[in-house]
């Protein structure tokens, strides 16, 4: 095996066979917190992404110099000021797309993906793959996370890009009555399980292991 | 016990760079995130109070009351930044009133209502029937503005919280006075009023003998009882002693006693009651 055939394979590994939301199933309460619209999933996904490398970076350089007793807390104490960070720098630069986040932002801190990979990959894994690593796990997270959203808001409100009036798209006409439940938690559920029903059975048909 | 010792150090160092990296960004953002909240303040009252020109801002018990002036220093009106209780957590707004005391508009700044269902508080089709609204209307749910099926509790608690905004903006800002009830006005007799309260109908009796409030009961209600024993005998007794329909409702049941108060002031609007009748109103 090359060495770009390794780096390639970090990157798509956490996009398609070990897609986070459609495989591990981790960090499922933003994936089902903020998907009622389209711009909200994505934004949380790109929030989670950019946390997601950022600690796995600092982790990966860090893990001969924390001993091992000690490794979570300091996981979690290099990812909550990543958290933190992104949660000032988005309410001073988007503050909309923070009111809409809400508790979710703070939340990252939580999300076991994030640790997950520090545990699995970072902490054990050179710089340069961990990086990798972390942009390919973050892509198939906000691609899962924007997903499930285009789903749920199609379904739920009828509409793309909301729930800003000046941006929504109204996919279909002024008697469409959109089906209330998507965009309820519940259908959040639902809309996860069928998503994960379709998935299922692309990678069976299509023989990925 | 070097181990210890290198543990401790390791988490110390983590936490130091950790802290200081922070400090840095937030010495960064906060300027901006202040003068964003500043700017979006701002249009907020040019939006209600396109004339404005500068503006000075009262506190009162933690709400934050702005009272606008324009070029040639009139004043235009003013606007409140409150919270409210809703059906899940606080809903925050801003209430614009001009110098009549009439209602000109309402913002939801945030609110964590149930999306689909209770943020019905932040369309125009809710929020207009509260304009032209003031100071002398009732704004009860039924009376002159509805609460929307579906989402009683939220849009009830935006009713009410309205309700209250506007009294306090009016007797405590504009200062205005309630109309008041003079008992040597009013014909003797029994009368009953009733209005909506947590569960149910308040309804109370009021006797006029002299010209002297005589009494006031309670003869049903479906309030908490934790909250309402609070506000019951005490407000119909200090109605008595005080002859005063409005009186301070700030109690350990300050909605029930409002309720009550709700009540009397609607059983004086209407006629007395014919108690030969049952006890039924003769309206």
């Amino acid at each position: 095996m090359n060495e770009s055939n390794v780096y390639l394979q970090d990157l798509s590994r956490g996009i398609i066979k070990e897609n986070p939301v459609f495989r591990l199933l981790l960090g499922m309460c933003p994936v089902l917190g903020v998907t009622a619209f389209l711009i909200n999933g994505l934004g949380m996904g790109i929030a989670a992404t950019a946390v997601l490398v950022a600690s796995n970076v600092v982790i990966s350089a860090l893990k001969n110099f924390i001993p091992n007793q000690v490794r979570i807390p300091c996981f979690i104490v290099v990812i909550a000021t990543f958290v933190t960070i992104i949660e000032m720098v988005l309410q001073a630069f988007q503050p909309v797309l923070y009111e809409a986040l809400g508790v979710f932002v703070p939340l990252i801190v939580v999300n076991c993906v994030i640790l997950g990979r520090a545990e699995a990959f970072a902490s054990r894994k050179p710089l340069f793959r961990s990086l990798i690593d972390g942009i390919g796990v973050g892509i198939g997270f906000t691609l899962a996370l924007g997903l499930l959203a285009l789903v749920r808001e199609v379904a739920g409100q009828g509409t793309i890009m909301g729930p800003d009036p000046d941006s929504a798209i109204h996919l279909f006409g002024a008697g469409f009555e959109p089906m209330g439940l998507f965009g309820q938690p519940a259908g959040a559920f639902i809309a996860l399980g069928l998503l994960l029903g379709i998935v299922n059975v692309l990678f069976k048909r299509f023989k990925i292991q | 016990m070097r181990d210890i010792f290198r543990l401790s150090l390791t988490l110390v160092v983590v936490a130091i760079i950790s802290a200081s990296l922070l400090t840095g960004v937030y010495s960064v953002t906060d300027p901006i995130i202040r003068e964003r909240q500043e700017k979006d303040y701002f249009q907020a009252l040019e939006e209600f109070f396109p004339a404005i020109d500068q503006f000075e801002t009262r506190e009162i018990e933690g709400d934050r009351f702005d009272l606008v002036y324009d070029q040639a220093g009139e004043k235009l009106g003013v606007m409140a930044t409150v919270g409210t209780q809703g059906y899940d957590g606080k809903i925050s707004y801003n209430l614009a009133v001009d110098y009549d005391g009439e209602i000109i508009g309402i913002r939801i700044i945030s609110h964590s209502e149930t999306p689909g269902i209770g943020d019905v508080i932040t369309t125009d089709n809710f929020q207009e029937q509260f304009i032209g609204k003031g100071f002398d209307d009732p704004i009860r749910d039924g009376e002159d503005v509805d609460s929307i099926s579906g989402a009683t509790l939220s849009t009830g608690a935006m009713i009410d919280g309205i309700r209250r905004t506007i009294t306090q903006i009016g007797e405590d800002i504009l200062g205005r006075e309630r109309k008041a009830f003079d008992p040597t006005e009013i014909v003797d007799g029994i009368y009953q009023g009733s209005v909506e309260g947590t569960h149910g109908p308040l309804t109370v009796e009021v006797e006029i003998a002299d010209g002297i409030i005589k009494r006031v009961d309670v003869i049903e209600h479906n309030e908490t009882e934790a909250y309402f024993v609070d506000a019951y005998p005490e407000i119909p007794e200090k109605i008595v002693e005080e002859q005063e329909v409005y009186v301070d409702t700030q109690t350990g049941g300050t909605l029930s006693a409002e309720r009550i108060v709700a009540a009397v002031e609607k059983a004086l609007e209407g006629g007395p009651v014919d108690k030969d009748d049952g006890g039924e109103s003769n309206e």
